[in-house]
């Protein structure tokens, strides 16, 4: 090891806990506090966190005096380092201050002193030097390469175990989905991202959430087999395409496709898919589950050489995690459980408009509010439902059980995705027409909330 | 004086810890091997290693201020004696057979705890430095409440 340059990083053994540390401290008037310290925790390469169970001797002088001398023993060789620390701060809450403390419970509770054990705070302390202590063992300090990097992980891997448990604590289906794009943004910088899922019967892909587009594009449709996303869902295999050329993207293509079959009247009725019209790489996996597609992930850039093999493998990891909260979304029965921390509900939006004309057209499953296109098919039948019982009976509160017994709604019997449905109707509400919202209160349930006087009318088929 | 128990303690194979200061207050800390309690319990002479604990040495000839913590390994009872060394010397025939008495109940301590015995062997204890330090404050240091209080 070269000594010159000794870091803190080269001292990962001693961090273990293995053998104890202790801290020498200063009174201001005088006289050296030496005493034991429960745990030293690596924090970055330029500070530890010292564990404060106690007030005691080394903190009072820590307070008057804010250096300290720290021993810490490697244990694979009784090789001693010095840390000369400065304290700087306590933190009494965080992700840092909740490790420490779960460590000393696990230990305290162990010998039945929970009570007694207990973190009040990890005091850090820069470090100002490091210094190895010679002449302590006859043995040799083992050499580097002998050292697993398993105490300073990879970040990319940290970041996934980040997510994973991010994704697993979303208390419902609309958070998960939240959860996982705001995740790949935050952790892995992919800042244009959507996420569709599978509408089997109609087969046909729908975008369900969205980050980073000035149109977030929920509701629109994408074909099996159709351009990147739709060859993903078939092949059930992830694609990345650099360079591409503006004719191939799938975007308007789909567009394209539309305005081609149906006429431009059509145009109007489909969302378009949310896209950067000038990207230079996509990449999209497919969610799965026991070799089923549920939906395909999609990320891209404007910039070149930004998505590579490494982020296709992280969204491969956060769609298999994506594919198993959705498939257990789906099996969830409709018990009115009140979630601990339900969706944020959007605020309430003071429109400058007072009314909003909502108009449903028989003919194909089509809600229209004040001219323009707001939703079709499943969940348009749901806001039609929701609206006449609000508007009849004045009803606010509606559960999913409900709904899913009513025929006209056209639920199939098996893998409803009521709640898919329910995301992809409120995340256009919110869009379109943001002064009618679907609030939910808790899991299979929700609210009704109205800020404007709202007119209702049909058009047969 | 110091207590029976704490004698008592003391000669059972404990670590033992030094902290000292140097004349700016920074503090600094070492392990020492050997100690045991002189015939009036008034003082107390641990061995420490020139090499180890050189800046220890320095600052307890510069001012003579000593906290030393004691801990026994295998059920971690723990003193803190505070005082004044008195008398820095080079060990002694006398110290190293005292020495001797307390590294074979400090190894087997550090065995019991699980440090393999070819570890606990290579520590370097010689040669060796004696301290003699004059007791004024006995602190109970066993992990808990209570800890930190005066004997």
């Amino acid at each position: 090891m070269d000594r010159a340059t000794l870091t803190l990083k080269d001292l990962w053994p001693c961090f273990e806990g293995i053998i104890p540390a202790t801290i020498a401290t200063c009174a201001k008037d005088g006289p050296p506090n030496i005493s034991y310290v429960s745990q030293v925790h690596y924090v970055d390469p330029d500070h530890v966190a010292i564990s404060f169970q106690f007030f005691n001797k080394t903190r009072s002088n820590i307070a008057e005096h804010p250096f300290a001398c720290v021993m810490v023993l490697d244990p694979r060789a009784m090789q001693a380092y010095r840390l000369y620390l400065k304290y700087e701060r306590s933190e009494s809450s965080g992700p840092l201050f909740h490790a420490m403390s779960l460590q000393l419970q696990a230990i305290a509770s162990h010998a039945g002193m929970s009570d007694v054990f207990r973190l009040r705070a990890a005091d850090i302390y820069a470090v100002r030097r490091i210094e190895r202590v010679e002449g302590f063992t006859s043995l040799p300090t083992p050499p580097q390469d002998e050292r697993p990097p398993s105490l300073f992980i990879q970040p990319d891997l940290h970041a996934l175990r980040v997510i994973g448990e991010r994704l697993n604590r979303s208390a419902c289906l609309g958070e998960l989905l939240e959860n996982a794009l705001h995740c790949l943004d935050e952790f892995f910088g992919l800042h244009q991202t959507m996420l569709l899922l599978v509408d089997e019967r109609r087969g046909t892909l729908q975008t369900i959430a969205s980050r980073g587009y000035p149109e977030n594009g929920i509701g629109s449709e994408v074909g099996f087999g159709e351009g990147l996303i739709g060859t993903v869902a078939t092949a059930k295999l992830p694609l990345r395409l650099s360079g591409l050329d503006h004719t191939l993207r799938y975007a308007r293509a789909v567009h394209d496709r539309a305005e081609a079959v149906s006429g431009p009247d059509a145009v109007c009725r489909e969302i378009p898919l949310p896209g950067l019209s000038n990207a230079s790489t996509q990449i999209a996996v497919p969610l799965l589950i026991r070799n089923r597609c549920l939906g395909v992930l999609v990320a891209e850039t404007l910039e070149p050489l930004t998505l590579l093999i490494r982020e296709e493998a992280l969204m491969a990891i956060v769609a298999g995690h994506l594919a198993a909260g959705i498939e257990q979304s789906a099996h969830e029965g409709d018990d009115t459980v009140t979630v601990d921390t339900p969706v944020a509900a959007p605020l309430p939006v003071r429109s400058a408009i007072s009314q909003r004309s909502f108009c449903f057209y028989h003919a194909d499953d089509c809600i229209f509010v004040d001219g323009e296109y707001l939703i079709k098919n499943v969940p348009g039948r749901i806001l039609w439902r929701v609206l006449k019982q609000h508007q009849e009976e004045q009803r606010v509160e509606f559960t999913n059980r409900e709904l899913r017994m009513d025929s006209w709604l056209g639920l199939p019997e098996w893998k409803d995705n009521f709640e898919t449905r329910l995301i992809l109707l409120r995340k256009r509400l919110e869009q379109k027409c943001p002064d009618v919202r679907l609030v939910p209160r808790g899991r299979g349930r929700f609210a009704l909330e109205i800020s404007v006087k709202i007119s209702l009318s049909e058009k047969p088929a | 004086m110091i207590p029976p128990a704490i004698v008592e303690l003391l000669h059972t194979g404990v670590s033992v810890n030094v902290g000292t200061r140097d004349a700016d207050l920074m503090p600094e800390c070492t392990r020492g091997w050997g100690i045991w309690v002189e015939n009036d319990r008034q003082a107390v002479t641990l061995l420490l290693t020139e090499s180890a604990s050189a800046q220890t040495l320095a600052n307890l000839r510069d001012n003579g201020l000593i906290a030393i913590t004691c801990s026994r390994p295998t059920d971690h009872v723990t003193c803190q004696l505070k005082g004044t060394v008195t008398h820095i010397r080079p060990a002694t025939p006398e110290d190293y057979d005292r020495q001797g008495q307390w590294r074979r109940a400090f190894l087997g301590e550090l065995i019991a705890v699980g440090v393999p015995a070819e570890q606990a062997d290579a520590i370097i204890m010689q040669p060796a430095v004696a301290v003699e330090m004059q007791v004024t404050g006995v602190f109970a240091q066993t992990p808990g409440p209570g800890a930190g209080e005066r004997v």
